[in-house]
């Protein structure tokens, strides 16, 4: 199962999320106080870092500081001494502290787990990215979490990364391409202990993939949500640990109008129904989003040769695939 | 090679007192699959009646092992018309309707292998005796020395490199920081759960590496204390669990210092392979604590069972040994799991060789055979061309989804390649701890999603001879039914039942009967000459080239008197060129007989046209 909190796509939920920059080495100070009703732009958290490092942490904090002074003109954002304030990049309220300093902010909130990710913990405003042509080139606004509904490649990410974008959501990549821009082994970083150094060496650009390695697109649902929210401040976490059980996600609170109308989270269901919307997670047809159509009693024979308890799936294009049902994955 | 105890209290299975449920569901939660199978009595005999299979739920979202045993149970309930399960709970004893079992026992593989520290002064015998102790658990193991134990017992240019800091210094007090600080390093990588602490105080740095494990330890703890790691339930940080088995004078002060960070649980000193149980017992124990009651969902689980869920290793290697002890043979059995492969050797007077290898496996752990050996080794196996970006996304992919099955041959084949190696390395690592030349072995034993499921036996055997590298004669079995990892824990409750399922389910696929000359074994040139006399009196003569394998029918229910004729250089396991005539009929099998004359160690053609048409030719002789 991808989705640790049961889809892809939560529209409606509760978190508790620890506000905390992963990579940091300083030291934190809190500048709220628990039950403290917070907005996405302020600040909850000060790291005051050692004088030694603070040329390192200055150079990571570029994007940081770029993106803090795009989405509000707050002083306080962004203090150009060695101090860093990060904003709470959620609308909600504090519930605690964790002993390294963070900050645990409960929200009701619009939820997207991705695929594939890597990157520390980032908030900036949605942006849509739009292909640009040589009439209209569309300048990368600094700060923002970028939304490209297709694939990823390394020149992308680098003109991201160059334009002081924080963060970027996309549907898919190649694994030499992350890897490149990574520059790191993404097999060994996923596995690593040693999270918050393995942090560190990466470059300061957090990403999250809907669909994963290759060349999905987005899918419609995805894109749809994330054009709901466009210029929201999101919070996004690259963090992908399969030993902690950490899932790339980008937290996007509920404005408050939305909550008066009757309000209710969705509760997920991951139980494998008749007409249930499944996505295929392996094999030749990987991310092609289908319903299910028929339970077959017995098992089913697959060209390996393999046998194994399987569904007929109906996919969005009106074709029909027998697949095992350890291949499908709830998604809504 | 040492003896462990039995972990049900110093017997084996077949001498547990008897008790005689008549039905009974055994649950293997496994990393990536659970496994749920019924027993009962068909005729008077204990029978496999069904079995269902579950994705595991110990991961998130649902996060707790009951659910995959409940989906599990439901498939059985499908196929047997039965109900076993009403609200969240196991129907038992059994009810006059059949519906409930009497017994619900469970085994469970899933969860991250404990972490363990080796701290103090350690020996490079110490450090083999750590591994071999843990060797049989679900458990890693990592050396930490104390930085002066290294600085008394490293000589003063080792071990820096030239150029960098402190190069070609002697041991100053600043290149002993920079070794501590080494080993700080190392345990804020490794995020040890455990730590057993080993050594004399009569070594070159005397007690100080006592000391000093002492001061790493609340090091790190400190540490995790600063970030908020290692934090328990209740959120006081965690304390460590210690195993003490050093200088047993030191074990007070040893108890002072860590008052604050550690429990420790003393044991006699570790000096040789006799203490080895005692601490082996000692981290088995934390296991428990540690690994297995920390399962999501485990409290349910335990309150399901008769007895004392236990880890599917422990399960398997009390099956191992009854085995080897009940037909006074070598049996060496093969269990690649998802995060886990496990190899057991057992001889017939007891010996006993476990290699538990925790993080190699072919599920979430797939990662982690690709980066231990290489590109090269994994597409050495592969009949076809392959790229480096296709093998790596098959990885990560499979990293991400354990539970995906290989539906087209392409990844059935990669999967079986990663197979071949997480069974060669957990057979290296076991030589490494053993340190010793592992026995030839008569019957070897296979289970685990990969090998359980194959679509042809000609598979099975194949990544069996090509892993485990067997020589002599041997004989091949698979548990398609995966029940040896279930047999072992069955056994404490159900000694009768255990024996009867495992005669009449358990190794009833038998592969067949495999000849494997060794030796200078020429390429092309006669290996050997196999003289077959069938029971029913037919004689056939088989000439098999070196560099070939050949399969020469033998089916299940037959058997046949069998004559070796080795070239002189050759050998079948009596000296080079000795001729070799069974004293008893062997059996046949799925297969037939199988003559394995590739040599050994195996060498693949370096050309890969030639490879991949070799790896074909084997592949059809075996009908994989």
């Amino acid at each position: 199962m991808t989705y640790s909190s049961g889809w892809p796509v939560l529209p409606r939920t509760i978190i508790k999320r620890e506000r905390w920059p992963e990579g940091y080495t300083g030291k934190s100070i809190p500048l709220v106080y628990r039950e403290q009703e917070v907005v996405p732009d302020q600040p909850v958290l000060r790291i005051s870092t050692p004088e030694n490092i603070v040329a390192h942490e200055q150079k990571a904090a570029n994007a940081d500081s770029a993106h803090a002074r795009s989405f509000s003109s707050s002083p306080t954002l962004f203090n150009p001494s060695s101090d860093i304030d990060i904003p709470s990049g959620l609308h909600g309220r504090v519930i605690g502290f964790t002993p390294r300093g963070g900050v645990v902010i409960e929200s009701h909130a619009a939820l997207l787990q991705g695929a594939v990710g890597a990157g520390r913990q980032v908030a900036g405003v949605l942006t849509m990215w739009r292909t640009p042509s040589i009439y209209s080139p569309q300048p990368i606004p600094p700060g923002a979490i970028l939304v490209v509904p297709g694939s990823l490649t390394f020149a992308l990410l680098h003109q991201a990364l160059n334009s002081g974008v924080v963060g970027v959501v996309a549907s898919s990549i190649t694994l030499r391409d992350l890897e490149g821009f990574l520059r790191t082994d993404y097999l060994q970083l996923l596995r690593s202990f040693n999270r918050e150094h393995m942090l560190e060496q990466l470059p300061p650009l957090t990403i999250l993939l809907t669909e994963g390695i290759g060349s999905a697109i987005m899918p419609a649902h995805i894109l749809s949500l994330l054009h709901q929210y466009q210029g929201s401040i999101a919070l996004l976490s690259g963090a992908f640990s399969l030993r902690d059980g950490q899932f790339p996600e980008l937290a996007i609170s509920i404005p408050l109008g939305e909550l008066e109308k009757g309000w209710q989270p969705v509760q997920p269901d991951i139980t494998l129904a008749l007409g249930s919307q499944v996505r295929i997670c392996a094999g030749k047809q990987i991310g092609m989003v289908g319903v299910i159509d028929y339970f077959f009693a017995y098992e089913q024979s697959f060209a390996s040769g393999i046998r194994a308890r399987a569904v007929r799936l109906r996919l969005e294009d009106g074709s029909f695939e027998v697949v095992p049902s350890t291949l499908i994955e709830r998604i809504s | 090679m040492y003896t462990q105890p039995y972990p049900e209290g110093g017997q084996g299975p077949a001498q547990q007192n008897s008790a005689t449920p008549n039905s009974l569901l055994v649950a293997d939660c496994g990393a990536v699959f659970t496994k749920v199978s019924l027993f009962g009595l068909v005729e008077g005999q204990y029978r496999l009646m069904a079995r269902g299979e579950a994705p595991s739920t110990v991961k998130p979202p649902l996060e707790d092992v009951s659910e995959g045993i409940i989906q599990a149970i439901n498939v059985v309930e499908f196929v047997t018309g039965r109900k076993f399960v009403a609200d969240k709970q196991i129907i038992s004893p059994e009810r006059p309707d059949g519906e409930g079992v009497d017994v619900f026992i469970a085994t469970v593989s899933a969860g991250d292998p404990l972490r363990v520290a080796t701290l103090g002064a350690v020996t490079p015998e110490l450090d083999s005796l750590a591994s071999q102790a843990v060797s049989g658990l679900y458990a890693q193991v990592q050396t930490v020395p104390s930085p002066s134990y290294v600085a008394a017992t490293t000589s003063a240019n080792a071990g820096v490199p030239t150029g960098g800091p402190g190069g070609n210094a002697a041991w100053t007090q600043e290149r002993v920081a920079m070794e501590w600080e080494r080993q700080v390093g190392r345990l804020r990588e490794m995020q040890p759960q455990a730590a057993l602490v080993v050594g004399t105080a009569d070594g070159p740095a005397g007690p100080a590496p006592l000391q000093e494990a002492c001061q790493l330890l609340i090091s790190a703890a400190q540490e995790n204390a600063r970030q908020g790691n290692a934090v328990a339930a209740d959120g006081t940080p965690k304390r460590y669990s210690v195993v003490y088995a050093g200088a047993p004078q030191y074990v007070e002060a040893v108890r002072r210092m860590l008052q604050n960070v550690a429990d420790i649980v003393r044991v006699e000193p570790l000096s040789s392979a006799t203490q080895l149980s005692a601490v082996s017992a000692a981290i088995g124990s934390l296991h428990e604590q540690e690994g297995l009651q920390q399962v999501p969902g485990y409290d349910r689980l335990r309150n399901w069972s008769l007895t004392t869920p236990v880890a599917s290793a422990t399960s398997l290697s009390s099956l191992v040994r009854f085995l080897a002890q009940h037909y006074a043979m070598n049996v060496t059995a093969v269990d690649v799991g998802g995060s886990t492969t496990t190899v057991m050797l057992a001889g017939e007077q007891g010996e006993f060789i476990p290699m538990v290898n925790s993080g190699i496996g072919v599920g979430t752990n797939i990662g982690d055979i690709l980066q231990k050996v290489g590109l090269q080794r994994i597409t050495r196996w592969l009949p076809f061309l392959i790229t480096e970006d296709e093998v790596r996304q098959f990885v990560l992919n499979h990293m991400l989804h354990p539970q995906t099955l290989p539906t087209d041959s392409r990844e059935l084949a990669l999967m079986q390649a990663f197979a071949r190696e997480a069974i060669a390395l957990t057979v290296e690592a076991a030589r490494k701890s053993s340190q010793l030349e592992l026995p030839d072995t008569d019957l070897i034993l296979a289970t685990g999603g990969v090998l359980s499921h194959a679509p042809k036996y000609g598979q099975v055997a194949m990544m069996l001879l090509d892993a485990l590298q067997p020589r002599g004669v041997t004989s091949l079995v698979v548990d398609s039914t995966m029940l040896i990892s279930q047999l072992g824990a069955v056994a404490t409750a159900a000694p009768v039942m255990a024996v009867q399922v495992n005669e009449n389910d358990a190794v009833s696929h038998r592969l067949g009967t495999c000849v494997i000359p060794f030796g200078n074994v020429q390429q092309g040139q006669l290996a050997v000459r196999v003289g077959v006399e069938y029971s029913n009196g037919r004689q056939l003569n088989v000439d098999v080239m070196g560099g070939s394998i050949e399969v020469i029918p033998l089916q299940m229910n037959e058997q046949a008197l069998l004559t070796l004729f080795p070239a002189p250089t050759v050998d079948v396991g009596l000296g080079p060129g000795e001729r070799a005539r069974a004293a008893e009929e062997i059996d046949g099998g799925l297969i037939g007989l199988i003559i394995d004359a590739r040599g050994r160690p195996l060498a693949l053609p370096v050309d890969d046209t030639e490879r991949q048409a070799r790896l074909l030719q084997w592949s059809q002789a075996l009908g994989a």
